[in-house]
């Protein structure tokens, strides 16, 4: 019998298994993928980014969503949508595969009720804890797991208990002059991106080397901060983890009411069947596969779901708000720098806006704002061959293709911003178990509803204006975005919501089921509210604080 | 519906009706009825990419052999594969069996027509992705013969390249 057996083993898995098992623990990894290593991760364009070679084929394994048509809701499998909701399924999990543009939450962010107040349509409500409980996390995640960056004074930029950032930020493209510029221009404050990207070398892994293909990429040097680098490695190095690889967890099974006994995992090479003894169980297996599989561990105790009582379960699913848009930098019209400089290849953008996380403006209103990532177009070479090639309606072919297609990758280079605001919880978007699909273990699929709150594509249309603002002041051209309240599926939360009643959460403040005490969930499914950033910071430092109490509980027992 | 329902668009909009793909297992027959089309596919291919073009010509880079290899790997959609073998037998059942034997204005013209069809321009598309896959992927699948592609473009894949295709699996 294991002390622990976590079941994935992303961002939180490995937070907790490195922890765990530095404490002395007996940790057993569950993964349902297999272990891609370090030197197997080629910038293969094909492989990695066209084909279903790190996820589930969608065939074997797959969601149903549920959108509204006509007043009524209907699922689509997501094999007849290619709409995949699967991410990075091997070892490490999707933190192998981020761009890593991370932030802290912002303090308002775990008071987001008390500080707006109710908001129709939405389910806000405070945390249990506060940031300053969360901060001592944050800065070991930055220092720990790898995140480089400056520091700059900033309204809405969180306190630190260290002044800086260890790492100094990665190398930045010439045109951080040009953007910085155009920002000060507008009276908009720049800020340098953390990234959980080394930019020097740590003991076990090398610095990053611009390979111009990271995010959606596995990282060859080991400077991109996943789990599997940073976690997994060393909690392997302590000889007490046992990373089971293909094995895929059907449900939890529990003897009695208060305790799960095993899982019941299924290898997914042979077929074959097992139980896995632990003394506790985390679940880090993603938000709305979490949900799911406690929803598919449902017993004669808990018939609704395990540790569901409160009927919360699977509820106040989080994606984020926004979008992107982008415009082109033109050759012949290129201000500030020379163009050569522009299109070095490699060299990150390094730039967030956090001036509209909150808005409180006299004509604008006071509301929940958003931040803002600067990057150029994603380098892949056959997603941008194949831009820009229809004409009034109709495909362009032949030597006129050709000619598009050249003077689009050698004449320009495009600069895109993403917009993070939050995804309000409500009630039309929540994980339950499908009635009549099945994945191929026989089990029930996950449906996931995904309905945004109109509030969401409210924000992300005042700062997209905002920041096409910023790309027509650095003198781009075809500037558009794209703000839908259609779900980022790479950036799911929530669903097991913490809490301090057992009434109407699933988690205590610790993330520790309210009804089964030897049961955590430790991945971003503890969010009642999501921020407005990128989930993997939050989700590094939240598990290490699990991890600590996990400790202390199997101490004091 | 935001996404659009796949299987559904790719099966009714065809005349030919429901494939039988959708369900076969057998490579030996896919590869049997491929060879029946894999004329028309390269035709369509070399009009798109022609050797006037600045990007290197179909007949240059084995895109044909590359498009069969790539819908064969496991990891390649079914539905999808189904539908590049009907989108061609759709084309040459329009064209009542001419169109490899066209000439080039001819064939601009059937293809025109067929794009009109919100079925012919979906396959069209479907034959360009597959084409630029080929051309722009890793030269170890084959068709970006000594990076021609990527030269073309002055855009190269990082490192590490690929050593194996499809990661091996």
């Amino acid at each position: 019998m294991y002390d622990v057996v976590i079941i994935g083993s992303g961002a939180s898995g490995g937070a907790v298994a490195y922890t765990l098992c530095k404490a002395g623990y007996k940790v057993a990894v569950l993964e349902k993928g297999r272990l891609v290593k370090r030197e197997e991760f080629t910038k293969d364009e094909l492989a990695y980014c066209r084909r279903d070679l790190v996820t589930p084929n969608l065939f074997d394994e797959y969601h149903t969503i549920e959108e509204k048509v006509e007043g009524k809701w209907v699922a689509t499998p997501t094999h007849e949508s290619g709409w995949s909701f699967w991410n990075g399924n091997i070892v490490g999990g999707s933190s192998n595969l981020m761009s890593g543009m991370l932030h802290r939450l912002h303090p308002d962010d775990f008071r987001l009720k008390s500080k707006y107040g109710e908001i129709k349509g939405a389910n806000v409500v405070d945390w249990p804890i506060s940031y300053d409980e969360l901060e001592p996390y944050y800065a070991l995640a930055e220092e720990l797991v790898g995140i480089s960056g400056y520091y700059e004074k900033h309204k809405y930029e969180p306190k630190r208990s260290t002044p800086n950032f260890t790492q100094p930020p990665t190398k930045e493209n010439a045109v951080v002059k040009l953007l910085d510029k155009s920002c000060k221009a507008l009276g908009i404050a720049p800020l340098v991106t953390p990234r959980a990207v080394l930019s020097q070398s740590k003991p076990g892994r090398d610095a990053c080397y611009y390979s111009n293909f990271c995010g959606s990429y596995g990282c060859s040097s080991g400077a991109k901060s996943s789990s599997r680098e940073a976690l997994l490695k060393p909690a392997l190095a302590t000889g007490n983890l046992t990373l089971l690889t293909n094995s895929h967890v059907k449900y939890l099974h529990s003897d009695s009411k208060d305790k799960v006994s095993y899982a019941v995992v299924v290898d997914t090479l042979t077929g074959k069947e097992k139980r896995i003894e632990g003394k506790m169980f985390v679940v880090a297996a993603q938000a709305h596969e979490s949900a799911r599989l406690l929803l598919n561990s449902a017993n004669k105790h808990h018939p609704d779901g395990l540790a569901n009582s409160s009927g919360e379960l699977g509820k106040n699913l989080l994606f984020s708000g926004g979008g992107s848009g982008q415009g082109e930098l033109h050759k012949d019209s290129l201000k500030e720098i020379k163009f050569e400089e522009l299109m070095t290849t490699g060299l990150f953008v390094n730039r967030s806006v956090l001036d509209w996380y909150f808005v409180d403006h006299w004509w604008d209103g006071k509301f929940k704002g958003g931040s803002v990532e600067f990057m150029f177009e994603h380098q892949n070479i056959i997603t941008r061959t194949r831009k820009n090639n229809h004409k009034e309606g109709k495909l362009v072919w032949g030597t006129e293709l050709g000619e598009r297609v050249v003077k689009r990758m050698t004449e320009q280079k495009s600069i895109r911003f993403e917009i993070f605001n939050d995804w309000l919880p409500n009630d039309d978007c929540f994980v339950s178990l499908d009635p009549t699909h099945k994945d191929k273990y026989g089990m029930p699929v996950g449906k996931l509803r995904v309905e945004g709150h109109p509030q969401d594509v409210k924000v992300g249309k005042y700062i997209a204006e905002k920041c096409e603002g910023i790309l027509e002041e650095m003198g781009a051209k075809n500037i558009y975005s794209g703000i839908s309240s259609a779900p980022a599926q790479n950036l799911v939360a929530g669903g097991c919501r913490f809490g301090d009643d057992p009434k109407t959460s699933v988690l205590n403040k610790y993330c520790q089921a309210h009804d089964v005490s030897n049961l955590f969930v430790a991945d971003a499914s503890f969010m009642p509210t999501g921020g407005s950033v990128a989930y993997t910071w939050t989700i590094y430092a939240n598990a290490f604080r699990v991890a600590d109490y996990i400790v202390q509980t199997l101490q004091n027992s | 519906m935001r996404q659009l329902k796949r299987r559904n668009f790719l099966i009714l909009g065809s005349l030919l009706g429901i494939s039988p793909y959708l369900s076969a297992k057998a490579v030996s027959r896919y590869e049997k009825e491929f060879k029946e089309v894999e004329n028309t596919i390269k035709s369509v291919q070399e009009h798109m990419f022609p050797p006037s073009s600045k990007l290197p010509s179909a007949q240059s880079t084995s895109v044909t052999k590359f498009l069969f290899e790539t819908m064969m790997h496991k990891s390649f959609d079914k539905d999808i594969k189904a539908f590049v073998l009907e989108g061609a037998k759709e084309l040459e059942l329009r064209e009542k069996g001419r169109f490899v034997s066209m000439q080039k204005k001819e064939k601009e013209h059937a293809l025109r027509e067929y794009e009109k069809t919100s079925y012919g321009s979906s396959w069209l598309s479907r034959i360009m992705t597959l084409t630029m896959e080929g051309m722009f992927s890793d030269p170890i699948y084959g068709s970006n013969i000594k990076e021609a592609g990527w030269k073309s473009v002055d855009a190269y894949g990082g490192y590490p390249r690929a050593k194996i295709k499809y990661m091996g699996l």
